[in-house]
């Protein structure tokens, strides 16, 4: 078969096709990506009995539906309520919230809604067009550079919490130390788990995730009567289709800021295991570094909310490169997908493209098409959608807290890990009233499994040698990104505080203050 | 409101004869500095590869909670600081009713694990903690809320999505039913 614009356009038209899978796959996504702890993994899981049974392409173009929209989805309580749906949405509400707190939720979610559209958009179609390229990365990520880049997302912690780089690293080394808990890998020697079975294979993410961040900020949120500011809820009631129309304005005059970050995203999705979260921490990172105005972030800056959603939904069809090109899952949603394709009879892997190229590169034009659909069907949702901000926090707090500890036990079944997500709500109740970031120690949760898993098999190979993470060249360039990356922003501090220091007063003159 | 410092430390900068309230910040770095140790204690004799990551990464903790325990000090020396919770447990006036809520949270979990099942132990729980939070006002609305709240999440996830949410007396009574 020729792989020529032809293809491509009868790919496109034949996918269009399926509008009645993907448009209520779409609204599904949304509402599961919208519930913290209810990801779009365990959604699939649930509908496994459905998606087996399917066709194919039918069952493929569901799952990837579902996939894009639940990580557009996982923004909107992120922006609305601070508590992101899934952990790639952690970035989200730094600016997201601050601009729902100031009464521009509608605004912030029309954002929200453009970067993550045509972030997934364009990315999509970078990767029909350059997948083999970008699937050579996976090749060169060995044990080595993994380790490093595992301690660039480590040392974004720090820089992200920058109001106290202290906090901000005792909050992420903590989240280190918590993911380190479990059985270690080689003899399965039971490490920090207060002698409970439960925690033998590690700690589990959604317990955490929907601890630090659902319970956690269900408990804060009772200090007020709603989630907005008083006086900003008037603003909020009578907000019009106008905020929605600026929202996407905004959006569209930082059309660059959405390309690099997306790009950023699909990069970081292709290195298996990286995801979602870290993806959107580096775009948010990088934003602010290059910002001409790094100060504006976290207070409801546009910039920092496009960072994030373009680059997390980057990452949606980075992740699906390797397990295509490769056979290997970037994450958890393209382990289950790969499940149902070898349950289907189909391999993926270097031959998919040979063997049955319209399936191959179809998974990226149902891609494409979904962040169509959802750029036509979201859109005019996003005013009623900051509604939910007006909702009073005395029966808000109560549903998060039910609903989303429910929403830990699921993945495993467990009543330990409703008890678990209590006790780090707790953490970040704590954590949150103290100025500590809950992301960092969330982020540290999720690398630690992974930094020890890279980091003892880079040692292993070298028979114990730490200098073995200097020996690569790509860990080497690797190192010196990150040092840059973090001197950075003061080398930028330093540069502006000069630029910004008065002329100096004449001699004389500074006496005489000094004798005042 | 979550991702902004709320401790004490932000409150005070615009009066210096206020001293900052640095005591509920150290809350975090303790526990983490206990969990470190212990968690020392469960791989001292486990093998190398047991130990060499989290040797590590408590290592690097430990140094930053010896850094931020310094510049703590130095700023009570000072008279800059002193060890008073800040605003940990403000506002004042809300404290009875969360640490009741605390308690609710708890028996909703308890009820759950002794046989509640999903769908009572929530309704329970949304009814008593709106009433709380509410005051006690409006009860019909949040009994009515309540129940629907709790229904609505058996059928979605329950009856429509067949999720294993943990089972009890009305559960198993539907079961029948449905």
């Amino acid at each position: 078969m020729e792989i020529d614009l032809l293809f491509f356009i009868n790919l496109f038209l034949d996918t269009l096709s399926y509008w009645w899978v993907i448009v209520p796959s779409i609204f599904l996504g949304l509402i599961v990506g919208a519930i913290p702890g209810f990801s779009a993994a365990n959604t699939i899981i649930i509908l496994l009995p459905f998606t087996l049974i399917m066709e194919v392409e039918v069952g493929l173009i569901f799952m990837i539906a579902l996939y894009s929209s639940s990580r557009m989805g996982a923004g909107i309580p992120a922006i609305l309520v601070n508590i992101p749906g899934t952990a790639g949405a952690a970035a989200t509400p730094l600016d997201g919230y601050p601009m729902t707190k100031s009464g521009r939720g509608q605004q912030a979610l029309a954002i929200s809604f453009v970067s993550s559209t045509l972030g997934g958009l364009l990315t999509t179609v970078l990767a029909i067009a350059a997948m083999p390229i970008l699937a050579k990365v996976g090749f060169y990520m060995h044990s080595v550079e993994m380790v490093v880049v595992m301690l660039f997302g480590i040392s974004l912690i720090a820089s992200i919490a920058a109001k106290d780089t202290l906090k901000g690293l005792i909050a992420g080394f903590f989240g280190l130390m918590i993911g380190s808990i479990g059985a270690d890998h080689v003899y399965a020697t039971p490490r920090g788990t207060f002698g409970f079975l439960e925690f033998y294979d590690g700690v589990p993410l959604i317990p955490a995730l929907v601890g630090l961040f659902a319970v956690s900020e269900a408990l804060l949120v009772i200090e007020g009567e709603s989630v907005l500011v008083k006086k900003k809820q008037i603003e909020e009631d009578h907000s019009s289709w106008n905020e929605t129309i600026i929202g996407m304005k905004i959006a569209f005059k930082h059309w660059w800021h959405i390309t690099w970050n997306s790009l950023i995203g699909l990069v970081v999705g292709v290195i298996p295991g990286a995801g979602a979260s870290i993806a959107s921490f580096v775009a948010y990172q990088q934003s602010r570094t290059y910002s001409k105005t790094p100060e504006l972030y976290g207070t409801g800056h546009p910039p920092g909310l496009i960072a994030p959603e373009s680059a997390n939904n980057g990452v949606t069809s980075g992740t699906l490169i390797p397990l295509l090109v490769l056979g290997i899952p970037g994450g958890a949603t393209a382990a289950i997908m790969m499940v149902v394709l070898q349950y289907q009879g189909v391999n993926t892997g270097p031959r998919l493209f040979l063997d049955n190229p319209t399936l191959g590169y179809g998974v990226f034009m149902a891609m494409f098409v979904t962040y169509l659909f959802m750029l036509l069907t979201i859109m005019p949702l996003s005013r009623y959608m900051s509604r939910v901000t007006l909702i009073s926090t005395v029966y808000m707090s109560p549903l998060i807290i039910s609903f989303t500890l429910i929403g830990s036990y699921v993945p495993r079944t467990y009543m330990f890990d409703m008890y678990l997500a209590f006790a780090f709500g707790i953490i970040g109740y704590i954590a949150r009233k103290t100025g500590y970031h809950v992301a960092a120690i969330l982020i540290g949760v999720i690398l630690g499994p992974l930094l020890e898993q890279y980091m003892l098999r880079a040692l292993k190979m070298s028979d114990g040698d730490v200098m073995v993470l200097f020996r690569s060249d790509l860990a080497n360039v690797l190192w010196i990104v990150l040092v840059v990356t973090l001197s950075f922003p003061y080398i930028m501090k330093k540069f502006r505080s000069r630029k910004d220091t008065p002329p100096d007063k004449p001699e004389g003159q500074e006496n005489v203050f000094a004798k005042d | 409101m979550g991702n902004e410092p709320e401790s004490g430390s932000t409150d005070n900068s615009a009066n210096d004869d206020v001293r900052v309230s640095l005591g509920g910040e150290l809350i975090l770095p303790i526990m983490a500095l206990v969990f470190t140790l212990y968690y020392f204690s469960t791989i001292v004799d486990s093998p190398w590869t047991a130990q060499v990551n989290a040797f590590m990464v408590g290592s690097l903790l430990i140094s930053v909670i010896v850094l931020f325990l310094l510049r703590m000090a130095i700023m009570v020396s000072r008279g800059e600081a002193d060890l008073g919770l800040g605003n940990l447990l403000q506002p004042a006036k809300l404290l009875p009713s969360r640490l009741i809520y605390i308690v609710l949270i708890v028996l909703y979990l308890l009820g759950i694990e002794w046989g509640g099942g999903f769908t009572i132990s929530t309704f329970l729980f949304l009814l008593c903690a709106m009433l709380l939070l509410n005051k006690g006002k409006d009860k019909a609305f949040v009994l009515g809320l309540s129940a629907g709240l709790a229904l609505l999440g058996y059928g979605v996830f329950i009856i429509a999505f067949e999720t294993r949410f943990p089972a009890g007396p009305f559960e198993k009574l539907m079961q029948g039913v449905f």
